[in-house]
């Protein structure tokens, strides 16, 4: 069960790391800044324009 | 691990002229990747790169909270796979099946072991120890300033040419398709609502909005067999595909100059989470399904005259399925996100060698979906009707010549049983991929009943990563080209002004747009042509990386293990010289371009037949140039190579110095 937990837990983790949650995460805590509507909207809109000025894969 | 791959591969060639099990090739494949990696990965990671857990990476020294970030191996992992997985390793195996199930398993399965995951893996150490340069910066640093450019120059047209090629895909997939087409617009409204709810309603919520999005679109796809049933919005639905095409291009174009937040972003997000979901929901189906290859191990279109794409098995095979074996674009991956991500050195071979193999592994499945088809079928949906006649009589009879038996009324019926209007000549793999995923999931659970859902599930599926391909793709493109205009005309480089954004971004669109339509006018379907364009030129970057892999491993130990690399890079110069080679000079009017040119020439002088001339010399002269770019980048190497092993030039190696990590292993 334990095992299962865990794999759960690293499962959501690398989502959450897809979806940039944790990369957020980590801006707030580096910044000490607190999350609000116009903090997210300046961290997604320069980490978006930095991963879409590299190729994508085919 | 080796007896078991030794074993299952032998199976696979033993059991010839009977119908073999799937289960044998995915055995054979896994066996071969962990012996693979545990000897041959391990040796070089070891022996050759010397990675140093107690060596600090770019991440901790360079951390900022933004890129640079020690992360977890595993998430890594996930993370550097979503960004290697695309439409490639699905598409490709599926074409390359017309050779049948063998050729393409082979080079599937020991492409990735000795030369994709070297690859991969050998430029993410590479970039690891130069503070996460990239793929261009290291070939300027190692290799010199012709080298940079033209890898610069070369990825640029690469980008041209994949970007048509996929919306080609996807426009034969959808064309005729009403249920399809519904399903595929209605995912941009809803990435807009996701974009605005991610923006203003629950900011910073993607997994929650992704999973309301995921909702949407399963939605769309259950309203979509509704649209195709009901009369006026099925017409309203069909499009032929030039209306397709022109709509995906203006689509491209408004998407590359669209906010990215807005439709780019969000969609991106889906795509990401619906590909690892459907990626792992095939690897369940097929072992629980284990369906029988129903293709031979080898078709009589081993001798080049396939109806899908012409050309022999060397090099045709090698250069169509690219991603899944090698694949030059995932040496921008591992040398861009990654290694500003990895907390250990020793992490690189899981991630990098790891990775590819299971790239590699999504080849494999792909391959099988296809070969489960009868190939019959699979023929009837992948021959152009140019190749086998419009009609569905014509069509049956001559693929039933093949020694392929298929009916009218099969096909008939199978078009009924998923929701279309028919399944002839659908060219471009992606609709024969739905369909022998739709199979498998199909036969997992609900029958019959259920294969439209899935054919339909499983289009999406593809048609949404492909379109995230295309407007990622177009604003890439434009940032290369201000790139390299900026250097002729200063202001076209500023990515802030707005008429050199719009003029560079219709630059890129025109010139893919251009190739798009070439695509779609061609009367042999368009991937004849396109996807051997696509494959050399993928191939031909992936000869880069390893130029630039030879040009380190030579200054770090001489020619000791120069031939990790070199050996790959050999067969890859060999295979992409021979394939343009034929591409451009071949008498064959089905391979060579100038023979089609040629040919062309002497029918009637129309204009639809003067354009279709120019665009087969225009199809020659790009892959004359990228053959040019290739060969220049492999000499300037070979002098350089040639230097250090006569110790004529210094063996100066441009790593970080040696930093000691401070990272405790619970902080990883």
């Amino acid at each position: 069960m334990r095992r299962v937990r865990e794999g759960m837990k690293l499962l959501m983790a690398i989502l959450r790391e897809l979806g940039d949650e944790n990369a957020y995460r980590r801006h707030l805590a580096w910044h000490n800044r607190q999350h609000s509507a116009e903090e997210w909207r300046s961290f997604s809109e320069e980490r978006l324009r930095a991963r879409y000025s590299r190729a994508k894969c085919c | 691990m080796a007896v078991g791959a030794a074993l299952c591969a032998g199976g696979v060639a033993v059991y010839r002229g009977e119908h073999i099990n799937s289960i044998w090739l995915v055995l054979a494949a896994v066996c071969t990747y962990a012996t693979g990696y545990r000897f041959y990965g391990k040796f070089i990671a070891v022996r050759v790169m010397a990675l140093n857990e107690k060596r600090a990476t770019p991440a901790e020294r360079l951390r900022n909270g933004h890129d640079f970030e020690p992360t977890n191996k595993w998430i890594v992992f996930g993370h550097h796979f979503a960004a290697i997985a695309g439409p490639g390793p699905l598409v490709g195996p599926v074409l390359a099946a017309q050779f049948g199930y063998l050729p393409g398993t082979l080079w599937i399965i020991i492409g990735a072991v000795l030369g994709g995951a070297i690859q991969d893996f050998v430029i993410l150490f590479a970039s690891l120890r130069r503070d996460g340069k990239s793929l261009g910066q290291m070939a300027r640093e190692e290799i010199g300033k012709i080298g940079g450019f033209a890898s610069l120059l070369t990825v640029l047209l690469i980008m041209i040419i994949l970007l048509a090629v996929v919306a080609l895909v996807v426009v034969n997939a959808l064309r005729g398709s009403a249920w399809g087409t519904f399903t595929i617009g209605a995912t941009m409204p809803i990435a807009i609502f996701m974009g605005l709810y991610l923006r203003y309603v629950r900011p910073g919520k993607v997994l929650e909005c992704s999973a309301l999005g995921f909702v949407l679109v399963m939605g769309a796809i259950f309203a979509g067999r509704s649209v195709a049933a009901s009369g006026s919005l099925t017409a309203f639905f069909t499009l032929g595909a030039m209306p397709l095409a022109i709509a995906i291009i203006i689509y491209g174009f408004l998407a590359s100059a669209l906010p990215v937040w807005l439709l780019l972003a969000p969609r991106d997000y889906l795509s990401t989470f619906v590909k690892l979901g459907v990626i792992f929901l095939l690897a369940v189906g097929i072992l629980f399904v284990r369906p029988e290859l129903q293709l031979p191990a080898l078709t009589r279109f081993a001798d080049g005259t396939g109806p899908i794409f012409a050309g022999k098995i060397f090099p045709f095979c090698f250069i169509t399925i690219a991603c899944g074996a090698v694949s030059g674009f995932h040496a921008l991956i591992a040398s861009g996100t990654t290694p500003k991500m990895l907390a250990r050195e020793t992490h690189a071979l899981p991630v990098g060698y790891g990775s590819m193999l299971l790239e590699s592994f999504v080849a494999i499945m792909a391959m099988v979906a296809a070969c489960a088809l009868q190939p019959g079928v699979y023929f009837a949906v992948n021959a152009p009707a140019g190749v086998v006649g419009s009609a569905p009589a014509a069509a049956v009879a001559t693929i039933s010549g093949w020694g392929f038996p298929v009916t009218a009324p099969q096909m008939a019926g199978l078009a009924k049983d998923v929701g279309e209007q028919t399944l002839f000549g659908r060219t471009g793999g992606a609709p024969s991929l739905a369909l022998g995923m739709a199979h498998i999931f199909a036969r997992s659970g609900g029958g019959q009943a259920v294969l439209g859902f899935w054919y339909h599930f499983a289009i999406m599926f593809e048609a949404l990563f492909i379109l995230t391909i295309i407007d990622a793709g177009t604003r890439v493109g434009r940032f290369m080209l201000q790139d390299l205009l900026g250097h002729i005309a200063p202001p076209l480089g500023r990515t802030s002004w707005m008429p050199g954004v719009i003029a560079t971004s219709l630059a890129i669109v025109v010139a893919w747009g251009y190739f798009l339509i070439q695509g779609v006018r061609d009367p042999l379907g368009g991937i004849n042509s396109l996807w051997p364009l696509f494959g050399i030129a993928n191939q031909l970057l992936a000869a880069i990386a390893f130029c630039v892999a030879t040009t380190i491993l030579l200054k770090m130990h001489g020619a000791r293990y120069m031939a990790i690399t070199c050996v790959p890079l050999a067969w890859l110069v060999v295979v992409t010289f021979a394939a343009s080679w034929q591409k451009i000079f071949s008498p064959s009017p089905a391979i060579g371009f100038l023979a089609q040119a040629e040919k062309l020439s002497h029918a009637a002088g129309t204009a639809a037949n003067r354009a279709l001339i120019f665009n087969a010399r225009l199809d020659a002269a790009l892959c004359a140039i990228l053959m040019l770019l290739v060969a220049t980048i492999l000499l300037d190497s070979v002098r350089v190579w040639v230097g250090i092993l006569r110790g004529t030039r210094a063996r100066r190696v441009s790593e970080t110095p040696f930093v000691a990590t401070q990272l405790r292993a619970e902080e990883l």
